[in-house]
């Protein structure tokens, strides 16, 4: 297999030292968090003091513990979502490519019409009749953005397929499983690296957001359902409480979601330097 | 160079959206019926939960799904149903969806073209201007700023300009789409209140949108100021403003036309969370409303209806396209 080498550049690095962060704080979360985020810890809506650096929510929960226990959700759902979309997309991208054919036909229609739909509308309907939970979640978001990688792996599948050493291997009586898995899924592999991020970054996004509108698992402390339940106490926006109860959620998930982007920018860059911004 | 070809077959895009049509209808009708636990079931059985207490609205509830019947009848009575614009009666207003319906796309329509119009302005001509000053401070901090605002959620830059502008300064209201109970005595006054009311959630959205747009056109306006065509316009002496709009942008444009019907779902998608934060009353609210009281109809019918407001935006964006690249009418 060919050695892939990785020239660190500057959004690569910014990214991933951020994700690397986020990671540390999901895995030791018990560690890291002052208590437990489901318990009642104190007085409700207690201002930040020495006990509670952001204060408590409506219920009397430390927000520190659930901001530092939201980690884990976020990054589930992203590594979970993302690998189901890239797998997927993959899969049906790369047997479309290869194969060609009414296969390929029928899966790039498929593709057309699941880009076209208002996908979250959608999810909206799914979720409604599926139910809120982490597993439907993943679930849902992997079953609808899975064309965009497919899209990508089609193409260079395709290319692939036409390339000297490949159609020797084919016609010195290679199989296409041998020939998919010694000779097209290496080179694919940083293709799917790029879409595994960006499919991660859309998932955090789409998982909160869902939370934020009330479809996510109501028991899970995450990041979204905290920004809902802050925007549930009305008049909060007219109070300094937004300061530590709706900002820091906020400012985490966007954080999560640029470094995998950038993430994604910086894979890419290294991996075709000619595809620079001119 | 891949979506020019396509769009050079409108009859055989017209075919695969009709496709696309008959698919939402089909995954509409089939999700409730085919999943465990049989949702729609459960609205007629005393024993459940999500039992409707109303017998009137159950009554109708029974007429629309009609679950005692053989599938493809059920299927039949549906398509037939949502052809004549019957897409049933919600369960928590006991009102029919349409009527519903009809009363809260108008806003979403104002809501989300304001922002595609805002944003397609300022992605056009920051763009262009960015393009044109290539390399300096300016472009760079304008796409880092696009690639930043670009990922930051809808909801959470809505919250922080709702913040700011509605509840520290009091400029602007903090939500819905026109004062409640006001009365207008002239058209202005109209207009006015409901100008006011729309600013923050459009200038949101247009936010959400103008970070892919403005990359788009000085990425596309980049190349195009590199053809020769273009070093041939500035020996002929004419002047910095011609070359730029006259020359460059107009060829610079074509991919972001091409790239419209991707933003009109990319709208939807925002107005969904703009619409809940700012109380809006379009098809956002509408459906955020009706997942929590578990009405059916209406979620079913608000995404038929957004469905094809979408794929008639990418029919347009289509139409449009043709015309503007005379390369495309021919064959």
């Amino acid at each position: 297999m060919r050695a892939i080498r990785l020239r660190l550049n500057g959004e690569l690095a910014c990214g991933l030292g951020l994700l690397a962060l986020f990671a540390v704080v999901a895995i030791c979360a018990p560690l890291l968090a002052p208590y437990d985020p489901h318990a009642f810890t104190s007085q409700p809506l207690e201002r930040p003091g020495p006990a509670h650096p952001l204060g408590a929510n409506d219920v009397g929960q430390d927000i520190l513990s659930e901001l530092i226990y939201g980690a884990r959700v976020s990054l589930a759902i992203a590594a979970s979502a993302a690998t189901g979309t890239v797998a997927l997309g993959t899969l049906v991208g790369g047997a479309a490519g290869y194969t060609g054919g009414w296969l390929d036909e029928l899966s790039m229609r498929l593709v057309d019409v699941l880009m076209t739909l208002p996908r979250l509308p959608l999810l909206i309907l799914l979720a409604a009749f599926l139910g809120a939970g982490p597993v439907q979640t993943a679930t849902t978001i992997a079953l609808l953005f899975w064309p965009a990688t497919a899209r990508v792996i089609r193409a260079r599948v395709q290319a692939l397929r036409q390339r000297g050493y490949v159609r020797m291997a084919r016609g010195f009586g290679g199989g296409p499983g041998y020939v998919l898995l010694r000779h097209i899924l290496p080179e694919i592999g940083p293709l799917a690296a790029a879409a595994l991020v960006t499919a991660a970054g859309r998932a955090v996004a789409m998982e909160a957001g869902l939370a934020f509108l009330g479809l996510g698992d109501p028991t899970a402390k995450s990041w979204g359902l905290m920004i809902r339940f802050a925007l549930n106490l009305s008049g909060l926006l007219l109070t300094d409480r937004w300061l530590w109860w709706l900002l820091p959620p906020g400012v985490c998930i966007t954080l999560l979601i640029l470094a995998l982007t950038f993430t994604g920018m910086g894979l890419e860059r290294a991996w075709h330097p000619g595809l620079e911004h001119l | 160079m891949m979506l020019r070809q396509v769009s050079r077959h409108l009859p055989q895009r017209l075919a695969g959206y009709l496709l696309t049509l008959w698919i939402v209808l089909t995954v509409n009708f089939l999700l409730p019926r085919l999943l465990p636990g049989d949702p729609l079931a459960a609205l007629l059985d005393p024993q459940n939960s999500d039992y409707v207490f109303d017998a009137e609205v159950r009554a109708t509830l029974e007429a629309y799904y009609g679950l005692d019947r053989p599938l493809p009848e059920q299927y039949a009575r549906y398509l037939t149903g949502a052809v004549t614009g019957d897409l049933g009666r919600s369960i928590r207003l006991n009102q029919p969806v349409g009527e519903l319906i009809a009363s809260h796309l108008p806003w979403t329509l104002l809501l989300t073209l304001t922002a595609l119009g805002l944003a397609s302005l300022l992605g056009v001509w920051g763009g262009a201007a960015a393009a044109w000053k290539r390399g300096s401070f300016t472009d760079r901090a304008l796409a880092a700023a696009s690639v930043v605002i670009g990922n930051t959620p809808v909801y959470f830059v809505g919250m922080m300009l709702l913040i700011l502008f509605g509840a520290r300064l009091r400029w602007l209201p903090l939500a819905g789409g026109r004062t409640p109970f006001a009365h207008y005595d002239t058209l202005p006054a109209a207009v006015a209140d409901v100008g006011k009311h729309l600013l923050l959630p459009a200038l949101t959205l247009a936010l959400a949108m103008v970070g892919a747009k403005f990359l788009l056109v000085r990425n596309s306006m980049v190349g195009v100021l590199g053809e020769n065509f273009m070093l041939v316009a500035r020996a002929k002496g004419l002047s910095a403003g011609r070359l730029k709009w006259a020359h460059a942008l107009r060829n610079a444009i074509l991919p972001f036309v091409a790239h419209l019907a991707a933003h009109a779902s990319m709208a939807i998608t925002g107005a969904v969370f703009i619409e809940t934060l700012f109380s809006y009353p379009g098809m956002g609210r509408l459906i955020f409303e009706a997942v929590g009281a578990r009405d059916y109809p209406v979620i079913q019918g608000v995404f038929l209806v957004v469905s094809m407001v979408v794929l008639t935006a990418n029919l347009l964006a289509d139409v449009l396209n043709a015309r503007l690249d005379p390369r495309l009418r021919e064959a």
